[in-house]
């Protein structure tokens, strides 16, 4: 490679973003503790200018560079701009909840771009050594950003829990590529996709291999019998952490089993789709009925992000275009979710004061009965409650895998989210008809009120109005496979 | 090929020899009649107080991370330096920005006072 | 068996020997240094594969840091190490058990005759002159330069995470910086005072009969 064969345009909205970043990293060491809202201000900033490059950058269809080891597509554009705008939300949401808990501090926003950058590295590989690069590159700061509060024992352990299997993940998807690099030959996800189709692997060692990539993978998703990490690393976090870890890596890891699993190992596609039907099996199953059992707030949203990351699992394994976008649909609409959920959490809580139990939103309704609707809106939402935008993303996911003939793994789904639905609704009991407790007001920013009120509607609208978005995820996700 | 390591492996034979021979001998040449007062820990004349190890300061550990990272960045540099003619200009560059980035973190740490010893 | 097969059956041995001190050495301390007795075999081991470059970074890196860290973060946390093996016969038949079930499963499929690992053949000989160091050059500043640049990144993360959690500043810490004490100039530190003149008689007398009373 020389100059000549460098061709950098897809990858200016990375290059911009490491650059913005690096300035903020060194501009940030000359502010002082009161003027931190211009770290605040120049890190929303360089989320707008890489977002606004990834529009401009933005071809209909996939350009390979860098060696073939990058790659731009309809759906790492996509998916990159719903994580752009989710790590902004994020920072919104969490500014004043930073600033009371003492973690209002540079550090706390480099590391959140950071995990981003590592995150679009990610999502935008198109082999294995910079899908792993670029999984460590967001694993490495999200352990840092959970123990940022050094002095919370809950939270320097959920780091060291997740730090601990957080390698052991990697460890056993390291050992899963070196398998399928053994068997092929190769780590460019097109050339192990065209030399399976060829019939030159090994099938033996491919699917040895296989077995190691997706423990791993349902590790960094947080499927069934993986999960053990997720309820404590969500309710030991600090919630601003949480919603780090909960959203945008999600979509981050969907694409990165898209990547691996789709483009990579279509050949052995029967090979893994048993393997995802079992532990979307089991993720809803554990996820619902565990989740009932929980009196903590985020540890139950923890179990309830487990069930749907069974769901996601499920369009997955229809392994047809029809799921895949299905999959992109509910991935997409599953983080806006969560965004809204542990928003109101971040709202309701003040200095000195976690609002992380069951109990602490008794009465809610009657101290403030916005925040009350808007934390309706999401648990009907997460239940998959008509006409919010859960419902339709469960149903496209579920219609998937009826028509490819599993109607017994469809029946099981619908009645697992009924047993969800339960706990969803003992949120909205407890908002609307226990005697309060708690009468301190309620004190949120203007921005924050704004943007978690449009973040909470948008699942409203977005549940009326699905065909937009639907059209967008297949047409993305059409555009990415045809390049095989 | 190999052969030019040869050397290399009778240096470390001999170092081996060296370093292990003189204790197996004192092991088996000297007298060796322990009792327990012989083996107690002695501080002084008096009984020991307290453990002698004791914990390190976590600064230790930033120094030694800190010096790991850079340990790594030259590590780059070796095969850098065995082809850089080859790759002329591009190679340099690509060199120049993998050093511009650490020397951020440099300007970082620096800044942030974890060089200092205070 | 020709020679380099001896000194390769030699280092394997030291190597197994020194991995399993590793985790059954008593003091921590011990099973780091039998950890850098496992590293320096297997760069020996490195070094047969005529990969001198591997073999060298595994040495610096390794032993010359790692290691070093490993024995700081030993010696900075105060663990009682016989405590923590109290629940180790009690879970030992059951790890036992599960590590063996992993064991035979890999072996049964790398050892199956589909897995045909018969059938893969040596490395071929390298030609005299090739060096490993070179090629790895050739590739990594190239072809791999997206990896590449991202390590730097990476590393970059590290220090910032490193010094995020570990950096503290000293509360009690009586540290002076020179460069401060090197620019004082008189001012900063003398201040004179006109004080109109008192008798000075009576008050000395006072303090010695203090003295005399005390």
């Amino acid at each position: 490679m020389n100059w000549a064969d460098l061709n950098l345009v897809p990858v200016m909205p990375e290059i911009f973003l490491i650059s913005a970043l690096s300035v903020i990293l060194l501009l940030d060491l000359f502010i002082s503790d009161a003027k931190r809202g211009i770290t605040y201000g120049l890190s929303l900033l360089t989320l707008a200018g890489t977002a606004a490059l990834q529009v401009y950058t933005f071809e209909p269809y996939a350009q390979y560079t860098l060696s073939n080891m990058f790659v731009a597509d309809p759906l790492a554009s996509l998916v990159k701009l719903a994580m752009y705008g989710a790590t902004a939300m994020i920072l919104v949401y969490s500014r004043q909840y930073a600033a009371d808990r003492d973690m209002f501090k540079g550090e706390f926003f480099t590391l959140a771009l950071f995990a981003l950058f590592g995150m679009n590295v990610m999502v935008s590989a198109s082999h294995f050594l910079s899908l792993y690069m670029g999984l460590e590159l967001l694993s490495l700061s999200l352990y840092a950003l959970i123990a940022l509060q050094r002095d919370s024992v809950p939270a320097t352990e959920a780091a060291m829990k997740y730090f601990v299997l957080g390698a052991l993940a990697s460890g056993l998807l390291l050992y899963g590529m070196s398998m399928v690099y053994g068997a092929t030959g190769t780590l460019e996800i097109a050339a192990i996709a065209k030399s399976i189709h060829g019939g030159s692997a090994n099938q033996l060692l491919l699917v040895f291999g296989l077995v190691f990539l997706v423990a791993g993978l349902a590790f960094k998703l947080g499927a069934v019998p993986f999960h053990m990490w997720i309820p404590d690393v969500y309710q030991g976090s600090p919630t601003a952490i949480t919603l780090m870890i909960g959203a945008a890596p999600k979509l981050a890891a969907f694409v990165f089993i898209f990547r691996i699993l789709v483009q990579g190992l279509d050949g052995l596609t029967g090979d893994w789709q048993s393997m995802l039907a079992i532990m979307a099996v089991l993720s809803m199953a554990i996820g619902n009925i565990t989740a009932i059992a929980q009196t903590n707030l985020k540890r139950m949203l923890a179990y309830s992000t487990i069930s749907h990351m069974g769901f996601l699992l499920l369009g997955l394994l229809a392994g047809n275009e029809q799921g895949y976008s299905s999959a992109l649909f509910y991935a997409v609409t599953y983080v806006l979710t969560t965004l809204a959920s542990f928003g109101v959490i971040m709202a309701l809580s003040r200095a000195g004061f976690e609002c992380d139990k069951l109990e602490d939103l008794k009465g809610l309704n009657s101290r403030n009965s916005w925040y009350a609707a808007l934390m309706l809106l999401t648990m009907f939402s997460l239940a998959g409650i008509p006409p919010l935008v859960g419902f339709y993303a469960k149903f496209a996911v579920i219609k998937a895998i009826v028509d490819i003939g599993l109607v017994k793994l469809a029946v099981f789904a619908v009645a697992m989210s009924l047993i969800g639905a339960f706990y969803y609704l003992r949120v909205v009991k407890h908002m609307y008809f226990d005697e309060v407790q708690d009468t301190s007001p309620i004190v949120v920013r203007g921005d924050m009120q704004l943007v978690l009120s449009l973040n909470a509607l948008a699942l409203l609208v977005l549940g009326v109005l699905p065909e937009r978005l639907i059209e967008i995820c297949v047409e993305a996700m059409k555009q990415s496979l045809t390049v095989l | 090929m190999l052969q030019n390591y040869f050397p290399i492996l009778l240096f470390v034979i001999v170092g081996l020899l060296v370093g292990v021979g003189p204790i197996l001998l004192g092991w088996l040449v000297a007298p060796n009649r322990p009792d327990p007062e012989k083996l107690s820990p002695y501080e002084c004349g008096f009984e020991a107080f307290e453990d002698a190890r004791m914990k390190f300061d976590v600064r230790y550990y930033l120094v030694a991370i800190l010096f790991i990272l850079f340990d790594l960045e030259i590590t780059f540099l070796f095969p850098w330096a065995v082809v850089l003619k080859e790759l002329g200009a591009f190679g340099f560059g690509v060199m120049v920005e993998f050093i511009a980035v650490l020397t951020l973190g440099f300007v970082y740490m620096w800044k942030k006072g974890a060089l200092e010893w205070e | 068996m020709s020679f380099p097969t001896v000194v390769f059956y030699v280092l394997s041995a030291i190597l197994i020997f020194a991995g399993l001190r590793v985790i059954t050495a008593k003091n921590p301390v011990h099973a780091a240094l039998y950890l850098v007795l496992a590293f320096f075999t297997s760069a020996g081991h490195w070094l047969l594969l005529e990969s001198e470059f591997l073999a060298i970074s595994l040495v610096l890196v390794y032993v010359g840091a790692v290691m070093v860290l490993f024995l700081f973060v030993v010696m900075m946390l105060d663990i009682n190490f016989e405590k923590l093996r109290e629940g180790f016969w009690k879970n030992a038949p059951l790890a036992g058990t599960v590590g063996l079930i992993m064991v035979g499963e890999m072996v049964l499929i790398l050892m199956s005759p589909e897995a045909s690992l018969g059938s893969y053949k040596g490395a071929a000989p390298l030609a005299a002159d090739a060096s490993n160091i070179r090629e790895l050059g050739r590739l990594i500043y190239t072809t791999y330069l997206w990896p590449f640049e991202l390590a730097a990144v990476v590393l970059l993360v590290g220090m910032v995470a490193a010094i995020a959690l570990t950096m503290r500043k000293r509360k009690d810490t009586k540290f002076v910086n020179p460069g401060d004490q090197v620019v004082v100039r008189r001012d900063d530190r003398v201040r004179l005072v006109k004080m109109a003149a008192v008798k000075r008689s009576e008050p000395v007398a006072e303090a010695e009969s203090a003295d005399q009373q005390a």
